[in-house]
């Protein structure tokens, strides 16, 4: 028996580099799995791959930390939300905030902070809301709802 | 030496490997620093070193020469010295200069710390996974599992059976199990260099539990014979069978909470 809309995935994984490929592989299967189109499964991939590896190179620092990602599959959207430990220096993690935000400040900006903002950018460029939260114990939720850009044939 | 500064972090976060942070210009003024520190850390016999030239903006000939001499030095006590967050621009040069023929260079701290953890430290690691108990699920949780083994230097052959592995346990686990909200099948697994663990837990039909501990007890305690039949039925049972075939050890627990199935697979290649 199949159940209906929407379906709840809950991964976590090592914070290594190594997992991202094998992640953002499975959300984009396991999206055209339900009829969303390779291409909305593609771009989701995009997406998933410059979170992870900003919550990996960011929020990562102990060799045990995980990288947690729940994601859910509605009918016309998908809503993401991957937690990392955020153990990382907090004034890298400000700076994420601050590239989400858009306002990188100036020493950002000569730090090397372009890359992460890259990756946000397109991120944003992706989807239709992106909301990131550090709680009081770093831990670093970023969360993200993409929405159906083309209607796929049913089988 | 002007402005560049050569910090010495010991023993990164509970692993073996040490940390050396570079800052500045690597330049010929810098070797008797550079000396410094590494006759330091050869005298404190640690193994692993990790050079971070994340704010490095010069990094002389002579300097590298140096550095491969301390490599070496290390090598020859079973460890290495490996870099780490190069610029392009420097990556370019030592890439010319054959550099990257001695040393191995990773693009941060972390991967360097993460990949010798690995190689030396034997780690294991673990993912775990919960996902709706519906076969069109599976491919792409086999397919995870398979790229995860390959992305950890298993060969292609002994991936491609962990995913037959993981195919017809969670199939099994979507077949026999309870589905509907909820009812999601949960998955763990375990890698490490020499083998790889993996354990799919779900809520079973229980109109089907009597049938399938009766299959099972007779699959595995099955004398491994080529074409023997599988049960009383030769369809019935094939995906344990093969299961039990591909790996070193097979163990089926039912219990009120469901049916748990470990698989251990050594790596085969």
């Amino acid at each position: 028996m199949e159940s209906t809309f929407p379906y709840s995935v809950r991964l976590k994984f090592p914070g290594d580099l190594d997992y991202i490929a094998p992640v953002r592989k499975f959300v984009a299967e396991m999206l055209q799995a339900v009829n969303f189109g390779p291409k909305f499964a593609y771009r989701s991939e995009i997406v998933v791959d410059e979170i992870c590896y900003n919550a990996i190179t960011f929020g990562c620092q102990s060799p045990d930390a995980t990288v947690e990602i729940e994601f859910s599959i509605h009918e016309d959207r998908m809503e993401l939300v991957i937690k990392d430990p955020g153990k990382g220096d907090r004034s890298n993690r400000e700076r994420l905030r601050h590239a989400v935000d858009g306002n990188l400040r100036e020493a950002d900006r000569k730090a090397g902070a372009k890359k992460e903002k890259l990756g946000l950018e397109i991120v944003k460029m992706l989807s239709e809301e992106l909301n990131f939260e550090i709680d009081n114990n770093n831990l670093t939720s970023v969360r993200v709802v993409r929405k159906r850009e083309e209607v796929s044939a049913k089988p | 030496m002007g402005s560049t500064t050569i910090d010495f972090v010991s023993a990164q976060n509970g692993s073996g490997a040490t940390v050396v942070r570079v800052c500045g210009e690597l330049a010929v003024d810098t070797i008797p620093k550079i000396s410094e520190t590494f006759d330091t850390i050869l005298d404190k016999h640690l193994p692993f070193v990790v050079v971070d030239m994340m704010g490095v903006s010069l990094f002389s000939s002579s300097v590298l020469g140096h550095l491969m001499g301390y490599r070496e030095k290390l090598v020859s006590k079973d460890g290495d010295l490996v870099l780490a967050g190069l610029s392009l621009e420097i990556k370019s040069e030592l890439n010319l200069l054959g550099a990257n023929r001695v040393f191995k260079i990773y693009n941060d701290v972390q991967s360097a710390i993460n990949s010798y953890r690995w190689d030396r430290e034997h780690i294991s690691q673990s993912l775990s996974l919960s996902f709706p108990s519906e076969l069109r699920f599976v491919p792409a949780v086999r397919q995870l599992a398979s790229r995860v083994a390959r992305q950890k230097n298993y060969g292609s052959r002994d991936s491609f059976r962990i995913e037959t592995i993981v195919d017809e346990v969670c199939n099994n686990a979507v077949e026999h199990g309870k589905s509907g909200r909820g009812k999601d099948v949960a998955l763990n697994l375990t890698i490490d260099r020499e083998k790889i663990e993996l354990q799919v837990v779900n809520e079973t039909d229980p109109d089907k539990v009597a049938v399938l501990k009766e299959l099972s007890t007779s699959i595995l305690k099955a004398p491994e014979k080529p074409g023997s039949a599988v049960g009383t039925d030769r369809k019935r049972g094939r995906g344990l069978a093969l299961i039990k075939m591909l790996s070193n050890d097979l163990r089926i627990d039912f219990s009120e909470e469901g049916t748990s199935v470990h698989v251990t697979r050594r790596r085969g290649e």
